[in-house]
């Protein structure tokens, strides 16, 4: 991943964020709430190559980590979407791709949401956070499963077209 | 990985590992460098959550709203056939009206809250991307608010402030799991803590084992040490069931709160209660109503200092409901 991509995804990334937290966490979605932020990160993870996967989820996570409303140590999310995007890396073959296996490709995004969440949810018991009930947990969960799965093969396809607009010469 | 990546992305992965696991220590060692980051987004996302908010709110309701259409035009016409009957029951007994009157002043005295508030609009609210709840204000330490201050809707108790930035402020809803309150029950007085649950029901747990709970029973802020966190006597919610189990030491009950934290437009930071007795409101069964007054001013313009309001701030009045 060239420097120039680095810093351009670095900047999607947060221009993103501030859609998510200033006009999506406005949506009142039915059973629970839709992270855009993380449906569109996680499938930029499962575009890229293998050390791109990695880089994207480390950014992705560096960005979600300077959100003021939450409660997670600086650097959480970080080091879970780093893991979510080594293990995009390690089953690349399996996801395939937008084109030629569509469903697939969103099935592998929304289950690397839940992921996400789980983990994030794993690793905050684990450093001594308040989670809540186990079934406001998995309402957030199923609710945010649900969403995504409806909403991202609408924006796949413009994704795809917006990334490959950013790839280098090279890396095409 | 094992089939493309080689040495080289193994290298890379336990890099951005081990530099995420460094930023988490630093922020649990309390280094204000990773803190601070989180104090500049907010003074850079509350402007632009501000203007979002504005252009926003009515589509942020769009599925409730319809969820709710069939139901919510049912209920109008049945509430305007209800107020006619009602105007006209009033406009018969002006007599009736005399002692509401009256009431509403003997309970306007009782109820003297007498706190100093700002009113604030909520432009934003908590990630879906963490589980933590939390609202965003639009006021903050210009207008006199600081971490720890109470905040207040129409109905009661909303949360606490997290922490606040120039122009703005996050607020920690009281159904966040890990807000916790000391409250009181009106009724027998009895102590206990109050705690969110990540949804619309809380936990109370009483601190006197002789204590007893009962369905109904009306939950008042204990308050705090110097008024922070939690001023004194805000109505917090009313207990909905209760847990007789015998093997814990005290009761426990399961409480809904009178603010519904879904529908927040407008809410008021507490910035000080009166030191002088009496400090809290006398609620009336079975369900009180409180209005708060508050000066609209830092609504409009930034920086304004706040003002006490010259009414009180905590009432309870009275709901006059016809008989179905």
């Amino acid at each position: 991943m060239s420097p120039i991509r680095i810093v351009s995804t670095l900047g999607f990334f947060f221009v993103l964020f501030v859609v998510q937290e200033s006009a999506v966490s406005l949506i009142h979605f039915p059973i629970s709430g839709f992270s855009l932020y993380l449906a569109i990160a996680i499938s930029l993870i499962a575009f890229e190559d293998h050390n791109g996967a990695i880089v994207t989820g480390f950014l992705a996570g560096l960005v979600l980590d300077l959100s003021p409303t939450s409660n997670a140590p600086f650097g959480q999310w970080a080091l879970i979407l780093t893991s979510i995007g080594f293990l995009f890396a390690v089953n690349r073959d399996s996801i395939s791709d937008l084109a030629s296996s569509p469903i697939t490709f969103v099935i592998f995004v929304a289950v690397g949401v839940s992921l996400s969440l789980i983990a994030y949810l794993v690793f905050g018991a684990l450093l001594g956070e308040e989670n809540g009930s186990l079934r406001h947990d998995a309402t957030v969960l199923l609710g945010n499963l649900l969403w995504t799965v409806i909403f991202t093969p609408m924006f796949l396809p413009a994704l795809g077209r917006v990334r490959e607009y950013s790839l280098t010469a090279r890396e095409r | 990985m094992a089939r493309g990546g080689g040495n080289r992305s193994r290298l890379l992965l336990v890099i951005l590992l081990v530099t995420a696991l460094f930023f988490i220590t630093l922020d649990l060692r309390g280094v204000s460098l990773t803190k601070g980051s989180r104090s500049v987004t907010q003074t850079i996302l509350s402007p632009v959550q501000r203007t979002v908010s504005t252009i926003f709110s009515p589509v942020g309701r769009f599925f409730g709203d319809i969820k709710n259409f069939g139901k919510t035009n049912a209920e109008l016409n049945q509430e305007l056939a209800l107020n006619k009957l009602l105007k006209g029951e009033l406009a018969m007994a002006g007599d009736t009206k005399g002692q509401l009157t009256q009431l509403k002043a003997v309970l306007d005295l009782a109820g003297r809250g007498n706190y100093k508030v700002v009113a604030a609009r909520v432009i934003a609210r908590g990630s879906a991307s963490s589980f933590s709840q939390t609202i965003t204000i639009d006021a903050g330490s210009a207008s006199g608010i600081h971490p720890d201050m109470t905040v207040i809707s129409q109905n009661g108790l909303v949360g606490l402030v997290k922490s606040t930035t120039g122009s703005s402020a996050i607020v920690l809803l009281m159904s966040d799991p890990s807000f916790k309150v000391g409250v009181r029950i009106a009724r027998s007085q009895s102590i206990g803590v109050l705690s969110g649950l990540g949804s619309t029901e809380y936990s109370l747990v009483l601190l006197d084992p002789a204590g007893t709970i009962k369905a109904g029973d009306t939950l008042l802020t204990n308050g705090s040490e110097g008024n922070k966190p939690f001023v004194p006597g805000v109505p917090v919610g009313a207990v909905v069931g209760v847990d007789n189990s015998a093997d814990s030491l005290t009761q426990t009950a399961t409480v809904n709160s009178y603010a519904n934290l879904n529908d927040l437009g407008v809410v008021a930071v507490v910035l000080s209660a009166p030191t002088s007795a009496p400090r809290t409101p006398i609620l009336p069964s079975p369900n009180p109503r409180v209005t708060v007054y508050v000066t609209p001013a830092p609504l409009l313009i930034p920086g304004a200092t706040p003002t006490t309001s010259p009414t009180p701030t905590s009432i309870p009045t009275p709901t006059v409901t016809p008989k179905k």
